[in-house]
């Protein structure tokens, strides 16, 4: 570390590794994408399920409603942060905030190297080659193998009891962290008025209304919400959400 | 229509051990498309360290210096790795492992695809993990998941393009836009899908809760005592105490009926 480097030679390096990494990255994204659609499109079009397209559309529209805005945020916010090479990975292996942000800044600090310079991004790329070979790993090891097998002696009574309850039981917890991280006290107050009054109130009234329920109180969340919040600039406050 | 027949098949197969939908979500194709986005996620990062290699001797870092980056982010991954795990054991029961694997360990995460799921589950009618929950029910389901997370990588590849030309009039958006939007979108679909299972069962009610009390401790002692993990557990001991709650109350007759 004692070279002293000329801007140039910083600059033709870091352009080489700028266009492979957006090469390699978006073409391998790319083939996440085809695999990660692959399964269900098996299903759908040969598993002889009866799947109509009318329910499929439904299906993803109501999924759309609900989080298409959380699509569009995520990648502008996390893009100044990660920088362009480290989206590809991210967005792909996942666990963003809790995981590959602290892995990428534990091992800039461990180096010496600050965010946003080239050994700063060098460092938060290989560190998050060693948090996804870990994730990789693990998933494998633990879920994909132990986990099936667990699963295959574990008393059928105990599986039922799991599969009908784990929704609630993620849902409770994952409402509180989304409340304590996000830190938006109106918008959690508007979410709960909208909610209760959607669920309980206009879907009993409307019952054709339960299937897009979610997505009117995300709507009507989000709309109300804007109308409410701080408005005093907070300057420094932290405007990454921690997304689940 | 399917869902009487699969409805009946589901029933009647309730007895035997795999159940319809678990036999289905864990056939060799979705084992093959499973493993075939690790392998992606793994040749991506063979070639990603290959250029970081190539470009490090040009900003002074040194072969040592890369070494310790991928150590560190190894060692850091591994608390939250298995922390994953433990939330993605709780979730094989409904999705079976391929699913779980691709949607919950990688490509999306639990809070995320339980709500794409438990939303796609609603526009069919039924109750995700419920007696309605058929093999038809847990192809649409997987499908709205895996198209609610190619949206994900969809607006990445468009957008990192975007910001990378400089287009960095984006982040200059009103910060509160940032903020308080996402916000919103994020309380409003986890408190609305959360308040749905209230009505289910009293078991439903009193699992919610439990959760929601315990993560909501983890959070707290995480913050007085200083305890780091707890924050990155926390989410799967609340898992856990609230699926032992679920088993202890639906024992004691308090499930739905029938």
């Amino acid at each position: 570390m004692t070279a002293t480097l000329t801007g140039p030679q910083t600059a033709a390096g870091m352009g080489e590794f700028e266009r492979t990494t957006s090469r390699w990255g978006r073409l391998t994204m790319i083939a996440g994408l085809v695999f990660s659609l692959a399964g269900p499109l098996y299903l759908v079009f040969f598993a002889d399920l009866g799947v109509t397209a009318t329910q499929l559309f439904t299906a993803f529209a109501a999924v759309a409603g609900t989080f298409f805005v959380i699509w569009l945020v995520e990648p502008l916010t996390y893009f100044p942060i990660l920088g362009s090479a480290s989206m590809y990975q991210a967005f792909m292996i996942g666990n963003i905030s809790n995981k590959l942000l602290p892995a990428a800044l534990i091992a800039q600090s461990s180096i010496g190297a600050k965010p946003g310079t080239p050994r700063g991004s060098l460092a938060a790329v290989m560190a998050i080659c060693g948090a996804a070979t870990v994730h990789l790993v693990s998933l494998f090891v633990f879920v994909g193998l132990l986990g099936t097998w667990l699963i295959s002696v574990i008393p059928p009574d105990v599986t039922e009891v799991v599969r009908i309850y784990v929704l609630p039981s993620v849902m409770g917890a994952v409402i509180i962290q989304a409340i304590v991280s996000l830190k938006q006290v109106r918008a959690t107050i508007v979410a709960f008025v909208v909610a209760v009054l959607v669920l309980f109130v206009l879907v009993p009234l409307v019952p054709s209304l339960a299937m897009v329920a979610t997505a009117i109180v995300v709507l009507t969340t989000l709309v109300i919400g804007w109308f409410v919040r701080k408005r005093e600039a907070t300057p420094g406050q932290d405007a990454t959400p921690e997304v689940p | 229509m399917i869902p009487t027949t699969a409805l009946a098949a589901a029933s009647t197969a309730a007895a035997a051990e795999p159940s319809p939908v678990l036999a289905l979500a864990n056939t060799p194709v979705l084992w093959i498309c499973a493993l075939g986005v690790f392998l992606v996620v793994a040749v991506q990062s063979v070639i990603y360290m290959k250029a970081a290699r190539k470009a490090a001797p040009s900003v002074g870092m040194t072969p040592q210096d890369l070494r310790t980056s991928f150590r560190t982010g190894a060692i850091a991954a591994v608390g939250p790795s298995l922390a994953v795990v433990l939330v993605a054991i709780a979730l094989l029961a409904l999705f079976g492992t391929p699913a779980t694997l691709v949607r919950i360990g990688l490509i999306g995460s639990v809070s995320f695809e339980t709500a794409a799921a438990s939303i796609a589950a609603g526009t069919t009618g039924a109750e995700l993990g419920g007696p309605t929950y058929t093999p038809q029910v847990f192809a649409i389901v997987f499908f709205a998941m895996s198209m609610g997370g190619a949206m994900w990588m969809l607006a990445t590849l468009i957008l990192t393009p975007l910001l990378q030309r400089g287009g960095h009039k984006l982040e200059k958006v009103n910060p509160a836009l940032m903020t308080v939007v996402p916000a919103a979108a994020l309380l409003g679909a986890f408190i609305s899908l959360g308040l749905a299972e209230i009505p289910k069962s009293p078991v439903h009610l009193i699992t919610l809760l439990t959760s929601a009390i315990v993560m909501g401790l983890c959070l707290l002692l995480a913050r007085v005592s200083g305890l780091r993990w707890l924050r990155e557990w926390g989410l799967g001991i609340a898992i856990l105490v609230g699926l032992t709650a679920a088993y202890l109350a639906h024992s004691a007759g308090l499930g739905p009926v029938g």
